[in-house]
């Protein structure tokens, strides 16, 4: 009897705790989701408004909620793989402010103009330590464009750590370049290419 | 299936056995994954050439004077022809209940779509897939092997090679005898090349080497087919384990 007491209290503790655990999952994923709104929404208001905010207006706007979006500093390591060893720590800071620079820029370019594009949930779910959200960005001819998002908690803040467009995965494909012009020309090469990059798009905004 | 499952499992536990001795010697996994870097530059050079001097120009005329409609109606006719190496590649898959639905889907818009013009189908939300020899390849475990440019045709990988053939093999108007063949098969070319105009805007936009960035998106891409739309989280996450032991440093000097 007493044995029997003591595994139904295990099992109401077990099941307690499962739904906490539960329900905690369940509010990080909400939160992760609701990080992916508000870039979409970021993004909506910056197209909506393109021509009048211009492209430096349109940076502007967007570059505190692309910061506040992204783990830069795991993505930055990451993207440099096995050269990120051999940056000193000022090298480090270049790489990641200009990276940063260039991820908005190249936000503030794209999203140029208004054609009644809207973003649309597609799902949301947990695998291990990430939370992948996929939405779709559906152009008025009903083109679409999918973009996954992999996010992990970062403290109490979830943040992307890469994006996957039509299933390119962008960290993969940076990777590979940033390997490549590392390895041919060095970090300077590296930094001022980026550099030429978001030139470049201020420019032909 | 279970035995297109054991392979599956056999493929990932390959890709993890060799992801992170890929990391940890980049040299030689960067070599060894394009191993024909080379030639394939020499190839590459060769296609952007042509692309810039005949295939993009061309391809920007047609759009100009052609409409969207007649465009997306010419899309889906060639689209339509190669839907036939679709279905079969879907039945080596042991995608059974897919084939069949996709059986339907080809009869419908072969017939009441106007030999495919329409793609009456997809507007009644029958979806359309993607499949190929590559990709069944991939399903079945084989190796990506080497990367490998070709010429005119451009990106393609050692195992993405012989889908050439059963799309060729599996596509109607290879049978066709008639001198309307050639005229067809052009406009086929430049109509696939019009839908590209944009992502190659983009890429060269974006791209700090056109070269690596076409290959490495090229990789992704089929990885992403090969898996319908959901790879496996390690692929992505592939060169994490060479970062072992650098964690503690990047929190240190993470910016925020």
């Amino acid at each position: 009897m007493m044995m029997n007491g003591y595994r139904a209290l295990t099992r109401v503790l077990i099941f307690a705790t499962a739904l906490v655990l539960g329900a905690d999952l369940q509010a990080g994923t909400a939160e992760a989701k609701s990080l992916i709104d508000k870039l979409h929404t970021t993004l909506l208001d910056v197209m909506k408004r393109a021509d009048a905010l211009g492209y430096s207006g349109r940076y502007d706007t967007l570059a505190p909620v692309v910061s506040a979006s992204f783990d830069f500093g795991t993505i930055g390591q990451k993207l440099l793989g096995r050269y990120w060893a051999g940056l000193d720590a000022d090298q480090r800071k270049r790489f990641l402010e200009t990276f940063e620079r260039l991820s908005t820029a190249t936000y503030a370019a794209r999203f140029d103009g208004f054609n009644n594009e809207t973003f649309r949930a597609v799902s949301q779910e947990t695998k291990g330590d990430w939370t992948i959200v996929t939405a779709e960005l559906v152009k008025s001819n009903g083109d679409t464009v999918q973009f996954k998002y992999i996010l992990k908690p970062e403290g109490e803040r979830w943040r992307i750590l890469n994006v996957f467009a039509d299933g390119v995965s962008e960290l993969a494909a940076r990777k590979a370049e940033y390997s490549t012009v590392m390895k041919d020309r060095g970090f300077d090469a590296l930094i001022a290419r980026i550099k030429d990059k978001i030139d470049h798009y201020a420019k032909g905004a | 299936m279970t035995d297109n499952n054991n392979r599956r499992v056999l493929a990932m536990a390959l890709l993890v056995a060799i992801l992170p001795g890929c990391a940890t010697q980049s040299t030689l996994s960067e070599d060894e994954s394009d191993p024909l870097e080379g030639t394939n530059r020499a190839i590459y050079d060769f296609n952007e050439t042509l692309d810039a001097y005949v295939m993009r120009p061309v391809a920007e005329t047609y759009v100009d004077y052609t409409p969207e409609l007649v465009r997306d109606g010419v899309t889906n006719f060639f689209s339509n022809l190669g839907y036939i190496n679709v279905i079969f590649n879907q039945l080596l898959q042991g995608k059974v209940k897919q084939g069949i639905a996709d059986i339907g889907r080809f009869t419908i818009n072969s017939t009441l779509g106007i030999g495919g013009f329409i793609d009456i189908a997809s507007a009644g939300s029958v979806p359309k897939h993607d499949e190929d020899f590559g990709q069944t390849l991939g399903v079945w475990g084989v190796d990506e092997g080497a990367y490998i440019v070709l010429p005119v045709l451009g990106p393609s990988s050692a195992r993405d090679v012989p889908r050439y053939i059963t799309s060729t093999l599996l596509n109607p108007l290879f049978y066709i005898t008639s001198p309307i063949i050639g005229p067809t098969g052009v406009l086929g070319a430049v109509n696939e090349r019009s839908n590209f105009l944009e992502a190659t805007r983009l890429r060269d936009e974006a791209a700090l080497d056109p070269y690596t960035f076409t290959r490495e998106a090229y990789r992704q891409r089929r990885l992403n087919d090969i898996y319908d739309g959901d790879p496996p989280l390690d692929d992505w996450d592939e060169g994490e384990e060479g970062n072992e032991g650098e964690e503690a440093a990047s929190n240190v000097l993470r910016i925020e």
